[in-house]
């Protein structure tokens, strides 16, 4: 520690503060305009100037990054002549950009009004840039993007993207916007790119952010896709902030081992891609969504705060659903996804009751099987939405509208009416299909299970054992054994737990005496049987080179016993001699 | 090694190549071959040889005799009578001004004879792209001292002894600088040559490494090792100087094929490499931050040196930096001593490093003298001896007004202040510099305002921008100073300009913000009548100014001796001029755009300029 005079004040600091910093501590104001703790300081707008005193030679530094390093330093933040300084540097910023509210606010509390100074580089905008280099800063020291930079010298001097052009490189992250202190920065949203749409309007708004306030745990997560220290490797400004010093880069998923009895697959379903339709436009047409999108945004926590609106944030004229994208379709799934007439019904309810918009239901056919859903279906129809019961063949965008807007033209067939239809709306919804989960199949291979054709998981039995697969100890659940609703997947869930639970309780397990054993002895440890076995009960041992059938897991089905070359397996209490000796009694009967 | 009985120095440096002294070589070589004297006479090309105004030069050794402005059609005659015959051209010798006795020695005329050659001790005496001349000359032979010798601490005694202070501007001490940078403790140290002059007319470090590249690496290895834990050396040398680059890739190649550089130098542990960086001519790159920035690879800016670079410079590292100048006068000092060395120039340096300027300083010289060149002197020799009997007075006998020195941030001395002697702190008290020693001589015919505007106009536009006072500043002043120049100057602009100037000066981020209204300051404090006279009269003393002048017709003048001739009539861009041929013309001073053309035209001196 070292102690300085500021301002007549003895002040104790720890060497290598900043001036700046041990005048703050000390409740003394000095004023900056480029000065930022995120970065290094840069020390151009000169305004926080003072004087310091070492015996009788008297300089002027920039209290921003000059480094306290000795005893007894005299520092003056006010005299005469930093005052004089002070107010020609403002005043020269005051006659370039007269209008810019920091530098009138500066000027103000430095007792400037007018300058004295005539600019010829006058810039009228209250939003003009004023060179302070902060942006810059951000983005080297920070960000570590590096995008930002000055170009021209002097007087010409200006803040540029590289080669003026918008550039790949930068992360979008808006610290420069963040910093800016007058505006003059503002960040575009690239609409030429629907990804980049979607993000912004319906994805997290933030890098750090908590999915949905429905989200359980309700804690903040890192988006690691827009957080800018998983990309550039700099901020870290969370870190920083954290008192709990929760934040963690380095967490990572993690693989656990937990050892368990039973196991209830409930792994969900993922939604068709539709950009495989482009029929339909979704990706490369405004206002064509998803389901999972519209819900998104009928969310009041949404980001319309559940409004309905279009892209350019006017109300939407006309809405359509379209019902059966990939589903009851001989091209991509023959099933029904079950759940989408239901769904697209609240929506046309809510459509109707948040907007003024003509709703059209395009439907091959009605599916409103459960309990209350027909009543609903009706009322619906009482509502005024219209139902068209055809497929969709195409969706364009038609640019010729009578009030310059470009519209969605959807071109079906109206089977009830045996005509071909063309329909004018603002927006269109899609209803994809369910589908089992991209990776059902490496799922099934780890749990010798089965997959039905349409790839879902398939059950013991359709009718009178859905919950439980050929593997003993393995249940599911819900949309990973079919499409199902969400009554229907809690009811399903339910069956399972309990049937798990009653083996639970009862402690033990009653098995099959009808079990395949390996002779140690006679095993080579070739490990055909390994991959044979359709219930995975075999494993191989390593220690002993052998294989070693688990009895828990074992139906007795004999396929090992027959494959193994070296007659190694053998069925308890049907080995070849026991059957052998039952043949011959009979024969000798 | 071949001996001649004759050597021809043809002078290679920049100014005289310009003016074709390859052609002279060329011719020489083909006369000598024409009388077949190849073997008795060898023609040398060498660098500068700083009487620049007298080019293109070839002086004959040994006897030191100084041809001057040769033309190829001398060259048969010259060959002829001085080669062949033995007889010196006397026509082709150098007339002092006012004199008609030619000065055949290069050793008597007095721009040689008043210098005293430190820095620029080879030149006009060495090929420089051959390391055997700079050898023959002594090259070297310090830096084996060192090595085999002498401690590194050692040498930073005798440098600390010298008093050698950075030719660069600042006046460091150089002895100082490198033992702070000793002193910080790191692995790796940087020593920089900042050869990126930047001033315009400057032109003494690029002679010094078009003329003698290896003096300074010479220089820049025995402050590595003295300096020691050096890892590295960069010359940063301007792109402008095409030459200058490929003399020194020259000379550090040659030197390594010598074992000079490299490891294991005179075998011993010295390791030492040296790299040539290329600057892209930014006058603010010459500033030693600005120019670690640029090494670095990023825009050339200076920031703040609250932190020296001694102790984070190039990559954060302790780095020395010292100008070409600087480098050059290291092995000198080793040689001869630093007592030789402090027996130079003025005041006192063995208590207070900052007592004194000592060793030579190299000038060029430019302007309104008679001898423009390169000049080195003794520190503290006056401006008198510099402009009048080096630089032959002033050009077509006019009066002596001011000289600007420090390039174009240094400041105007007057004509009462001649009798300077020229040192650091002497300049500094009057408001100017030593900068990197650019003299500027100005004569009645120059108007203060203007130059001012110049010189300011040129810091004006190679501020980087960086910071506030430097950008805006500059600007601000520059623009007022258009104004006065154009007549639309107030009278209270006067202490406008002194306000800013002396607020950027105080405020500026580096030195070149520091210094830029130098000039300004310094003319309104030795010239403010002429000020007076743009802002109060709407007149410019000196008639430079076109837009305060008035062209009138002395009408008289015009008929009687013109015959009213109309040539400045026809001349006239504006259609200011009236009158008809034979009779007497005048000016609408409505419509005169103030160009001066009938001024340059009329043949009869009826013009009349105020």
């Amino acid at each position: 520690m070292i102690t300085v005079n500021i301002d007549g004040k003895d002040i104790q600091v720890a060497e290598e503060t900043t001036i700046v910093k041990a005048a703050e501590s000390a409740g003394i104001w000095i004023p900056t305009m480029c000065y930022s703790e995120l970065f290094e300081p840069y020390g151009i707008c000169r305004l926080c100037s003072v004087e310091i005193i070492r015996g009788k030679r008297t300089r002027i530094v920039t209290a921003c990054n000059y480094p306290l390093r000795e005893n007894g330093l005299k520092i003056r933040t006010n005299s005469p002549v930093i005052q004089e300084i002070r107010k020609v540097l403002i005043e020269l910023m005051l006659s370039r950009w007269p209008n810019v509210p920091v530098v009138k606010n500066m000027a103000a509390s430095l007792g400037v009004i007018e300058p004295k100074f005539v600019s010829l580089e006058r810039d009228e905008a209250e939003d003009a840039c004023i060179l302070c280099g902060m942006c810059v800063n951000i983005c080297r020291d920070v960000v570590k993007a590096n995008i930002l930079g000055f170009a021209n010298r002097g007087i010409k001097r200006e803040v540029v993207l590289p080669y003026e052009k918008m550039n790949s490189e930068c992360i979008v992250c808006g610290a420069c916007a963040y910093v800016c202190p007058t505006g003059h920065i503002k960040i575009k949203s690239l609409d030429y790119e629907r990804g980049a749409v979607a993000d912004w309007y319906l994805g997290p708004k933030t890098a750090i952010n908590i999915p949905t306030l429905q989200a359980v745990p309700r804690v903040p997560k890192i988006d690691e896709e827009s957080c800018i220290k998983t990309q550039t490797g700099g901020c870290g400004i969370c870190s920083t902030y954290c008192e709990p010093e929760a934040i963690n880069y380095e967490d990572k998923d993690e693989e656990v081992e937990i050892e368990v009895g039973q196991i209830l697959l409930a792994t969900g379903f993922q939604l068709i891609d539709l950009k495989q339709m482009p029929q339909y436009g979704y990706g490369r047409l405004d206002n064509v969504y998803s389901s999972l999108e519209f819900e998104h945004m009928l969310n009041s926590t949404g980001p319309t705060g559940g409004l309905v609106k279009c892209k350019d944030g006017s109300e939407p004229r006309a809405v359509g659903i379209i019902h059966c994208i990939g589903s009851r379709d001989e091209n991509y799934h023959k099933y029904c996804s079950r759940v989408c007439c239901m769904y697209a019904l609240k929506f046309a309810h809510l459509v109707k009751d948040r907007t003024k918009a003509e709703v059209y239901q395009f439907y091959i056919d009605m599916r409103a099987f459960g309990k209350g859903y027909e009543e609903f279906y009706k009322r619906l129809l009482d509502e005024g939405v219209n139902m068209i019961r055809g497929k969709v063949a195409e969706i364009a965008e038609v640019h010729s509208g009578s009030d310059g807007k470009p519209y969605l033209l959807v071109k079906c067939e109206d089977t009830l009416i045996g005509k071909f239809r063309e329909i004018a709306l603002d927006m269109v919804i899609l209803c994809p299909a369910i589908e089992p989960q991209f990776d059902a199949a490496d799922v099934k291979k780890i749990f010798s299970i089965s997959q039905s054709p349409d790839k879902f998981f398939l059950e013991r039995h359709p009718k009178l054992d859905p919950i439980s697969t050929m593997t003993d100890g393995v249940f599911i659940a819900g949309c990973a054994q079919g499409p199902k609703d969400i009554p229907d997947s809690v009811a399903q869930a339910s069956a399972a737990a309990a049937r798990m639970l009653s083996l639970i309780s009862l402690g033990e397990v009653a098995l099959d005496p009808v079990k395949a054993e390996v002779v140690d002895e006679y095993c080579s440890g070739c490990r055909i049987c390994n991959n044979l076995c359709p219930y995975g009960a075999i494993s191989f041992v390593d220690d002993k080179k052998i294989s070693n059938i688990n009895e828990m897991l074992c139906k007795g089905c004999g396929t090992c016993v027959a494959a193994c070359p070296a007659s190694a397996i053998t069925g308890k209490g049907f080995t070849d001699m026991q059957i052998l000796s039952e043949i011959e009694g009979l024969l000798s009967i | 090694m071949k001996s001649y009985r004759l050597q021809l120095m043809v002078c290679a440096g920049t100014g005289c190549v310009s003016n074709h002294s390859f052609e002279i070589k060329d011719a020489l070589e083909k006369e000598i071959a024409k009388h077949k004297l190849q073997t008795e006479a060898e023609v040398v090309t060498t660098g500068c040889n700083g009487f620049c105004g007298a080019g293109p030069l070839v002086v004959v050794q040994p006897d030191g005799i100084f041809y001057q402005m040769l033309k190829v059609s001398d060259i048969p005659l010259l060959v002829e009578e001085h080669l062949l015959k033995g007889r010196p051209v006397k026509k082709l010798m150098y007339v002092p001004p006012k004199e008609e006795a030619p000065i055949p020695k290069m050793s008597n005329i007095p721009f040689f004879s008043d210098q005293t050659l430190v820095a620029l001790r080879n030149r006009g005496m060495i090929d420089p792209e051959n390391i055997n001349d700079y050898i023959a000359r002594g090259g070297y032979k310090a830096l084996a001292k060192v090595l085999m010798s002498m401690t590194p601490d050692e040498v930073l005694q005798e440098i600390k002894k010298s008093g050698l202070r950075g030719r660069g501007g600042g006046g460091f001490p150089t002895g100082i600088k490198w033992e702070t940078c000793k002193r910080i403790q790191s692995d790796t140290k940087y020593v920089i040559c900042n050869a990126d002059e930047g001033d315009p007319g400057a032109f003494m470090d690029r002679s010094i490494i078009e003329g003698d590249p290896h003096s300074v690496i010479e220089g820049m290895m025995i402050g590595a090792y003295a300096i020691q834990n050096i890892c590295e050396g960069y010359i940063y040398v301007r792109m402008e100087y095409p030459l200058a680059i490929k003399r020194f890739n020259i000379a550090i190649e040659q030197a390594k094929e010598y074992g000079l550089l490299g490891e294991k130098i005179f075998d011993t542990d010295f390791n030492f490499d040296i790299k040539v960086r290329r600057g892209a001519g930014a006058f603010v790159c010459g500033e030693s931050t600005a120019l670690m920035t640029s090494i670095e690879g990023n825009p050339g800016e200076p920031r703040a040196k609250y932190i020296h670079t001694v102790e984070k410079g190039l990559w954060d590292k302790p780095t020395c930096l010292n100008n070409v100048e600087t480098w050059t006068n290291v092995p000198p000092i080793i040689l001869k001593g630093a007592e030789w060395f402090s027996s130079i120039g003025t005041g006192d340096v063995t208590h207070d490093a900052w007592g004194g300027s000592k060793g030579t300083k190299v000038f060029s010289l430019a302007g309104k003298v008679n001898n423009t060149g390169l000049v080195e002197v003794p520190m503290g020799i006056t401006l008198r001896d510099i402009i009048f009997n080096i630089g032959g007075g002033i050009r077509d006998g006019k009066k002596f007004k001011a000289v600007q020195t420090g390039g174009p941030s240094g400041g105007f001395i007057p004509e009462n202040l001649i009798n300077l002697p020229v040192d650091y702190e002497e300049l500094t008290k009057v408001g100017s510099m030593m900068g990197s020693g650019g003299m500027v001589v100005m004569d009645e015919d120059n108007c203060m305002v203007d130059m001012a505007k110049y010189f300011l106009k040129f810091t004006q536009e190679e501020s980087c921008g960086k910071c506030i006072p430097c950008r805006e500043g500059t600007k601000r002043m520059l623009d007022i100073l258009e104004n006065i120049t154009s007549g639309k100057g107030k009278e209270e602009d006067l202490n406008l300009l002194e306000e800013l100037s002396n607020v950027i000066v105080e405020s500026s981020l580096c030195a070149l913000g520091g210094s830029a209204p130098n000039p300004v300051l310094t003319t309104l404090k030795y010239f403010r009548e002429e000020y007076e006279a743009h802002v109060k009269d709407k007149k410019c003393p000196a008639r430079v100014c076109k837009q305060l002048l008035t062209y009138t017709i002395d009408e008289k003048q015009c008929v009687e001796v013109g015959h009213g001739c109309g040539v400045c009539k026809k001349n006239c861009p504006d259609n200011a001029i009236i009158g008809e041929i034979k009779k007497a013309h005048h000016i609408d001073q409505n419509k005169c755009g103030k160009c001066g053309v009938c001024y340059d035209v009329c043949r009869f001196n009826a013009i009349r300029v105020e």
